[in-house]
């Protein structure tokens, strides 16, 4: 007995849609299993996760405020990321392109904070930060276009850079190094949330809603325009699709890639900003890994704007609620997450095949030979 | 019957979704014998031998190899019965010799490669009778070396039956000759060979028997002795053609685009042009034949400004347009569109739609940030009716288009902006009868509305119908002028092998230099 797969014609809406849960709740299955074999029972821990503690909790709202914070840094620079891979450009060095975002942000708010009003001073981290990443961006295009060099290793090895540098700021004890706390004896980095910080706009109760997250959905539907109705756009898909008929249609493509990667650079600077300006303190980690859980929500909602914003939603509530619930479950570590966010990756991928092919059993009769 | 055919194919179909790419098809193969598998675009041939080779499996039906039934599942299983395929898209490993990529499908070959491959490689290809070098890199070949080494590679494999997919359209004149000689001797030897094109003339010279598929359908096979070239074409298009192609003469006016001693390297910096005159007139269609890869390429790209001119002059109505960019050159009214061989590479953004390939060239026209498609879109429209392409709607990826209805949306748009120059090269390459008459039409109004026009072609015979005059490039130097009427396919064939000059045939007139030239009146200013 043999099967061949055959391409479909096309897929049903409410077909994709039940394949895409599918996958998702296979994934959650074979995590299960998983939590099975750790003695912890499944339906309690995914209730614990998915609702991230916030049912019976009194500071439920507080919850949703951290959820945020973690929600707009990863939807913003997915689609940063999705605006470059739609050029087909490999920009693998979101995290890098943050890290030095986040600096130059904090540099600001340590310089400015003081003596500029807060919305000025607010103006000028985003301005920085997005400069900043942007230019760091840039290099690498710069070289792409110029030498030809690979951008995904270019990119990547960029990322390490910052990084250390990074490194470098939280762990150099030294009078010039203002990102440090001055009371404290071991290298620690100096908080200047008192200083300056993202105001709130609006509160309904307790929560309240950090203006970050309306700015995050401006940005994103003004993205989602930008690539879909202007000649900008227009040139980003056709530079993607190829780059010889860009050219042939009379396209600068190497102006296009430059500028391009710059504003997805620069948006990842701004996520960075918006990060640094809610947690009014620098870390080493403070990137969260953005950038490259970016690249996989870029790429699970197929670079379609709007459907990153909800799969980074999603992610967010895995990654936030895996935190709470390895609070309750001690035997589960809170890198749970990433293991179910891989198998959810594979799922989908798996899904994505069958929208596009389907498999046929062959039936019998057919006479093997040799 | 005394003898079972070599294959036999009965009741075959096939589906892709809600197409029907074969809907029983009967075909035979007998012992020794060429067999020409004729049909237009689309109408399955290289899906019934794509399940032959194993690549397809058939939804019904069966196939019988020497009388005996058998299931193809892969092919592997098609190696085992003796079936060879050469694809239309070569299967080689560029960066391996000849040898290697012989080797690398052999069966016990054992765990590590010997130096006495080669031989014994070098051996068997003596033995079949070509000449190709086993220790020759892939990506060193030219397209006829590694047309060669395919065939050589199904036969070392042990194939009594082999399929070529359109194995002349990438080879020339003389190139096609040697592979019917190869054809011809293998069928001596007593192997089967099942040869798929679109070239009647090709059809009635190699092949003993014809099988026609129209539509997925199977119409009928023939004795090719007992038929001609004209009913053949009724078979496959379904009703009767005019194999006739015009050439209406008009009043030529004064020349539009000019070119004196230009000089264009390519890609690898060698010289690709080498100083080279010649000129359009309004109404006037100046055919380019050369063999492939003479700077056909080159020239094509160096006058659409995508590639630096090295020196030389070229003016467009008297102005000069050296140096000048793609767009500035575009909006002068010359439209330049090269089919590839891949016919996807340029000119088109294959996974846009219809109506964004449309707008490509003057999407940054409109005032604003934003870009129009209401326009784009009436233009798909009015070209999808024109010039009936077949798609389902105007948002449909060209990609997913056939390679006829890619190639009419790309002349559509060519010619929806006006231009007042056209260079096309290879508009009809891999189309199917129908389309390319249709194609020769588009070019004929355009002609009969003043257009001038660069035709860089393949196929000498359609040239010598459709062009007022011919230039031919050998190794990037015009070795004459010639009118299309006067003309013979020898003295074309002499010229493009570079054994024939032309250039100083006429001692008072140069070749390529225009009477009323208006270079003067641009040295002047």
């Amino acid at each position: 007995m043999g099967f061949h797969i055959v391409k479909r014609d096309q897929c049903s809406l409410i077909r994709k849609c039940f394949l895409y849960v599918g996958a998702v709740a296979a994934a959650l299955v074979m995590g299960g299993i998983v939590l099975l074999c750790l003695g912890v029972d499944p339906i309690a821990y995914y209730t614990r996760m998915f609702t991230m503690g916030t049912i019976g909790n009194r500071i439920a709202y507080k919850v949703f405020e951290n959820y945020l914070k973690d929600f707009v840094p990863l939807a913003l620079t997915a689609v940063a990321l999705s605006l470059a891979f739609k050029m087909r450009f490999w920009n693998i060095g979101g995290e890098g392109q943050f890290i030095l975002g986040a600096i130059a942000a904090a540099f600001v708010a340590f310089k400015l904070g003081p003596i500029l009003p807060n919305a000025v001073a607010l103006l000028c981290m985003c301005l920085c930060a997005m400069l900043a990443a942007g230019l760091y961006g840039v290099f690498a295009a710069a070289l792409k276009v110029r030498f030809g060099t690979s951008e995904t290793l270019m990119t990547l090895m960029l990322n390490y850079v910052a990084l250390y540098f990074l490194t470098f700021i939280a762990e150099a004890k030294a009078d010039w190094n203002f990102f440090l706390d001055p009371s404290s004896v071991r290298p620690v980095f100096a908080s200047f949330a008192k200083i300056v910080s993202f105001p709130s706009i609006l509160t309904i109760g307790k929560f309240s809603l950090n203006i970050c997250v309306v700015f995050t959905l401006v940005i994103g539907v003004l993205m989602f325009i930008y690539q879909k109705y202007t000649k900008h756009g227009y040139e980003i898909a056709v530079v993607g699709d190829s780059a010889g008929t860009a050219h042939y249609a009379g396209m600068k493509v190497n102006t296009i890639v430059l500028r391009t990667v710059f504003l997805s650079a620069c948006l990842i600077g701004l996520a960075a900003a918006f990060k640094v300006g809610t947690s009014g303190i620098l870390s080493v980690s403070i990137t969260n890994d953005v950038g490259w859980t970016g690249i996989i929500v870029a790429w699970l909602s197929q670079l379609n704007t709007a459907v990153i914003f909800i799969v980074s939603a999603l992610i967010c509530v895995l990654h936030y609620g895996s935190t709470v619930a390895a609070a309750t479950f001690s035997q589960v570590d809170s890198s749970f997450a990433n293991m179910l966010q891989g198998a959810i990756l594979f799922m989908v991928l798996a899904a994505d095949f069958y929208t596009r092919f389907q498999i046929v059993i062959d039936k019998k009769g057919g006479r093997s030979n040799g | 019957m005394a003898e079972p055919y070599a294959i036999e194919m009965r009741g075959i179909c096939k589906h892709f979704g809600s197409t029907i790419a074969n809907n029983s098809v009967d075909l035979t193969v007998k012992k020794g014998e060429i067999l020409a598998l004729l049909g237009e675009n689309g109408s399955g041939k290289t899906t019934l031998m794509n399940m032959l080779s194993g690549i397809y499996k058939p939804d019904s039906g069966s196939i019988l190899v020497d009388g005996k039934e058998v299931s193809i599942n892969s092919p592997e299983d098609a190696k085992r019965l003796g079936i060879g395929m050469v694809h239309q898209h070569f299967k080689l490993v560029d960066v391996f010799s000849a040898a290697d990529n012989i080797w690398m499908g052999k069966e016990k070959t054992g765990f590590v490669l010997k130096k006495d491959r080669y031989q014994q490689i070098n051996e068997m290809i003596t033995r079949f009778g070509f000449d190709i070098d086993p220790q020759k890199k892939v990506y060193n070949m030219s397209v006829s070396e590694k047309q060669t080494l395919e065939i050589v590679k199904v036969l070392c494999y042990g194939a009594k039956v082999i399929i070529l997919d359109e194995p002349t359209a990438v080879l020339t004149v003389q190139e096609i000759e040697k592979l019917f000689a190869v054809l011809r001797r293998m069928k001596e030897q007593g192997h089967s060979i099942i040869i798929i094109t679109h070239k009647l003339n090709e059809v009635m010279d190699i092949s003993d028997r014809v099988a026609i598929l129209r539509k997925g359908e199977y119409i009928t096979t023939v004795e090719t002795s007992q038929t001609n070239e004209q009913a053949l074409t009724e078979w496959m298009v379904g009703h009767k053609v005019d194999l006739n192609i015009d050439r209406p003469v008009i009043e030529k006016t004064s020349p539009l685009l000019e070119v004196r001693d230009v000089t264009i390297r390519n890609d690898e910096g060698a010289i690709a042009i080498d100083g080279i005159n010649f000129y359009i007139r309004g109404g006037e269609m100046l055919g380019v034949a050369g063999i492939a890869g003479c700077g056909q390429k080159e020239l094509c790209e160096a006058i659409a400004g995508l590639r630096p001119i090295e020196k030389g002059q070229m003016i467009h109505k008297g102005e000069n347009i050296v140096g000048l960019e793609p767009k500035a050159i575009l909006d002068k009214g010359i439209s330049m569109s090269f089919i590839p061989e891949d016919r996807l590479g340029m000119g088109l953004a294959p996974s846009m739609s219809i109506t964004d390939n449309m707008i490509l060239k003057k999407y940054s026209d409109g005032k604003g940030p934003f870009v129009d498609r209401k326009q784009g879109r009436q233009e798909a429209e009015e070209i999808i009716r024109q010039l009936s392409v077949v798609t389902p709607s105007t948002e449909i990826p060209v990609r997913r288009l056939s390679g006829g209805n890619v190639q009419k949306v790309l002349l559509g748009r060519e010619i929806k902006a006006n231009p007042n120059v056209i260079i096309t090269a290879y508009p009809v390459r891999g189309l199917d009868i129908g389309s390319s008459y249709t194609i020769y039409n588009i070019l004929n109004e355009q002609k009969k509305a003043g257009v001038g026009i660069l035709f860089v072609g393949e196929d000498l015979d359609v040239m010598m119908a459709l062009c007022d005059k011919i230039m031919v490039i050998c190794h990037g130097k015009v070795m004459g002028v010639v009118h299309a009427h006067k003309t013979t396919k020898e003295e074309l064939g002499l010229m493009m092998t570079g054994a024939l000059d032309l250039t100083h045939k006429y001692a008072d007139k140069p070749a390529g230099f225009a009477k009323d030239s208006r270079f003067e009146e641009h040295s002047g200013s």
